[in-house]
């Protein structure tokens, strides 16, 4: 129903840094602005705005700073990093029933410099709120960081299938690689080796620093229109063949960790299976993986749970490198931009200007945050 | 300088032995037994001497003399020059091949082991100094240790809880029968009062048949580790680093999460529920009795002085109180015994062939200390001392017939 319908027609970024110097919703407004002129568009075909429920910056704060008029589309999308391919999602379908015609979605943060998602919120405890109760669960025993909370299911997934740390640092250093050449990339010409992702301190046992990703300022911006008006604009469309939302039984955000199994991302399967039912095509279809990083152990677990290889099989496949890997260096090498980067990064492959092309790249897979209900893209020529 | 020291000393090997004032004898260990509190009665059926009293019969007494070529002494008069005047005992590991018997004359003989540093730890600057001691009857080796202190620069401040108030719960009509429980000392879970599902956590409508009544069942408190972290960064309010947080599967069939305290974390360890500062932890599960021990001034001065160790530390509060400490504490060579006893207590015909202990928080007068303990194989007890510091020992005793 959805797939093919709409296709992602341009992208913009900020430059990627530790202290942007400006505002997040002038960071947004620069994004949109520069996704729109990728896609050939004006401020005024904008009739649709998407962004996180995270972000700071409001539609309309966005449209009144592009210069945009009527508006008549708008939504949020919640779960963190999770809703990153959803706001494509959204966008899509907006295109594709007709209530919107030019969606740009975008996410703006100074994560750095600003609210840092890695220290501990004591906030976060005490809302009035079902998420205040559920993290009352867990931040006041101690668990109440991102790295915390993917290092339970990590400690776990290591005693189920003898995963190491070691095999964690095989997708930073995946990861790190590609940043190395990315001059866009926060770690451009920095990458590292196994030994020192061994090196690097413990952060939250069994993760360590290297395992995480970086906080970054920065901002991202896609352009959905229809997959035929994309075809009549400058840039080669990304078509959205695939695009999905998903979440678990009994999921929480960041601590779903009352099912049967700890070692798998069951959200992931939600979106895995509806991914492969829209676009009609298989794990081993996909040229390119652009899998959300925020921590290298729910890598391997998205591996497994899209199909790549089996259970407790991700290390190996990881070792191996069978399919290329998060080519903008992810957000562990690349920036923090809660998944969006990601997602140009797939249009850049789909588009041939990728600054570590893959050869050929038909169908490129892109996911959002994972440990939170989340949602993926497969884009194609 | 102290490198060169260091390397002296250990190319110089053992130094010259040591005699005991008095031979084993029934006076000194019934003062000990006495002052431990232990009433095994092996010792004096059987004639020998408490394992753990190794040291105390090579002790220097109330007027120690100095021995020039004793290693530790040379050692901590060249890392006293360079600054790391401050010491603290870190690990005591101690074999006892055989039982020593009434009448036996021990002497001991020392060398340095190694030093290591400099090392930056909690405390300061420091150097890890280990001697290993081992003492004789005539030619025969009898019992050995590894003892290691660390030498260090006193930091600027000690280290403490990360400033600010710890996080509190939200707590709402869903969720307040649960941290009633807690105020009442009880792990409790949520029951559908229709169905009868077990639930963690709660919510106000049960997911299996739709029912608003819940109520709830008291846990048993036990409970397994289904997975756990080590949480080292960023800084946590109102929390030391590092702690570990564990994910606990209960046999009720419900998971719960809470800081687990006072041992090596392990999937699979069994552990048992309790109450600290209004939240649930869990603790490693004793598979031996527990033994507590109030230690008042009387206990600190008298195992002190059972043990032979006249340091003023240990009997006197002023000098105590003056050299920085809160009050007088237990010796080493004593805690060495509480964790005899606590292992003799239960299996008071096992005969204890080795006691490795890490030193912790130090154990003052007033406070009350708790051991719990493991058995790990057949012949292997892992052992925590706790108080209300935190962990003051942790360990692992060997015997010969558990």
């Amino acid at each position: 129903m959805l797939s093919g319908k709409a296709a992602i027609a341009g992208i913009g970024a900020t430059e990627f840094s530790k202290d942007s110097g400006r505002s997040e919703l002038q960071l947004a407004a620069e994004a949109v602005r520069s996704a729109l002129a990728d896609a050939g568009l004006h401020p005024s075909d904008v009739d649709g705005l998407v962004t996180f429920s995270m972000d700071s910056n409001a539609e309309v704060a966005v449209a009144r700073e592009i210069g945009a008029g009527e508006l008549t589309f708008f939504s949020r999308i919640g779960y963190g990093g999770g809703a990153a391919c959803a706001t494509v999602q959204q966008a899509a379908m907006a295109v594709a029933t007709g209530v919107a015609s030019v969606v740009v979605c975008y996410r703006a943060l100074n994560e750095r410099s600003g609210h840092r998602f890695g220290q501990v919120s004591l906030a976060a405890a005490s809302a009035p709120t079902t998420s205040g109760i559920d993290n009352s669960w867990h931040y006041p025993m101690g668990l109440g960081t991102p790295a915390g909370t993917v290092a339970m299911a990590a400690r776990r997934y290591m005693h189920k299938y003898g995963a190491t740390s070691e095999d964690f640092g095989r997708v930073a250093v995946i990861d790190r690689r590609h940043a190395a050449t990315n001059p866009h990339a926060w770690f451009y010409e920095r990458p590292i080796t196994l030994a020192e992702h061994q090196a690097s301190r413990w952060i939250t046992e069994p993760l360590r620093l290297l395992d995480c990703c970086q906080e970054s300022d920065g901002a991202v911006a896609i352009v959905v229109t229809s997959a035929e008006r994309a075809r009549d604009l400058p840039r080669p469309p990304a078509v959205i063949t695939a695009a999905t939302q998903g979440s678990g039984p009994d999921q929480f955000t960041m601590t779903s960790y009352y099912r049967d199994d700890l070692s798998g991302l069951p959200e992931i399967g939600v979106v895995a299976r509806q991914l492969w039912a829209q676009s009609r095509l298989s794990a081993a279809d996909v040229d390119v993986a652009i899998l959300y990083d925020h921590f290298t152990p729910y890598v391997l677990m998205q591996l497994e749970e899209l199909g790549f290889c089996g259970r407790g099989e991700a290390p190996a496949f990881v070792a191996e490198e069978r399919v290329p890997l998060n080519t903008h260096g992810g957000q562990l090498g690349e920036a923090y931009i809660h998944g969006m980067n990601g997602i140009a990064e797939g249009v850049r492959q789909i588009r041939g200007t990728a600054v570590n092309q893959v050869a050929d790249a038909h169908h490129v897979l892109v996911t959002a945050g994972t440990g939170v209900p989340t949602s993926a893209l497969i884009l194609a020529r | 300088m102290i490198a060169e020291t260091a390397a002296q000393l250990k190319q110089a090997g053992y130094c010259t032995p040591r005699s005991g004032r008095d031979p084993v004898n029934l006076p000194m260990i019934n003062n000990w037994l006495e002052a431990m509190g232990d009433n095994n009665r092996r010792y004096a059926a059987e004639g020998v001497a408490p394992p753990a009293m190794a040291q105390v019969w090579t002790m220097r007494g109330l007027h120690p003399v100095a021995t020039p070529d004793d290693p530790l002494f040379a050692m901590t008069a060249v890392l006293d020059e360079a600054g790391f005047t401050a010491v603290v005992a870190t690990n005591c590991e101690q074999t006892y091949h055989r039982e020593l018997r009434l009448g036996e004359e021990v002497a001991v003989r020392s060398r340095l082991s190694e030093v290591v540093g400099p090392k930056k730890t909690a405390l300061g600057e420091g150097y890890f100094v280990t001697t290993e001691s081992t003492w004789f009857v005539g030619d025969e080796p009898v019992s050995s240790m590894l003892f290691r202190v660390l030498k260090y620069k006193p930091a600027a401040s000690t280290p403490s809880p990360v400033a600010g108030d710890p996080i509190r719960p939200a707590v709402n009509r869903d969720t307040a029968y649960f941290w009633d429980g807690i105020t009442a000392g009880e792990l409790r879970i949520q029951q559908c009062s229709s169905c009868g599902s077990l639930r963690h956590p709660p919510g106000p409508m049960c997911p299996s048949c739709g029912a608003t009544k819940p109520s709830f069942v008291v846990a048993s408190g036990d409970g397994v580790v289904y997975s756990y972290v080590v949480h080292h960064h960023p800084p946590v309010p109102g929390r030391r680093l590092p702690y570990v947080v564990a994910l606990v599967e209960l046999p009720e069939g419900v998971r719960v999460v809470g800081e687990l305290i006072g041992a090596e974390p392990r999937v699979g360890m069994r552990v048992a529920f309790d109450v600290a500062a209004g939240l649930p932890i869990w603790r490693p599960k004793s598979d031996l009795p527990p033994l507590s021990i109030e230690i008042t001034p009387t206990f600190v001065v008298s195992s002190a002085l059972a043990t032979r160790d006249f340091q003023d530390v240990h009997h006197d509060r002023d000098l105590a109180i003056a050299k920085g400490s809160k009050d007088i504490f237990v010796n080493i060579l004593t805690t060495t015994g509480l964790v005899q006893r606590f292992v003799t207590d239960w299996k008071p015909q096992a005969r204890v062939t080795s006691i490795a202990i890490k030193l912790g928080v130090p154990c003052y007068a007033y406070d009350m200390l708790t051991f719990s303990g493991r058995v790990t194989s057949p012949t292997t007890i892992e052992v925590v001392g706790r108080n209300s510091l935190g962990a003051h020992v942790t360990g692992s005793v060997e015997v010969a017939d558990a």
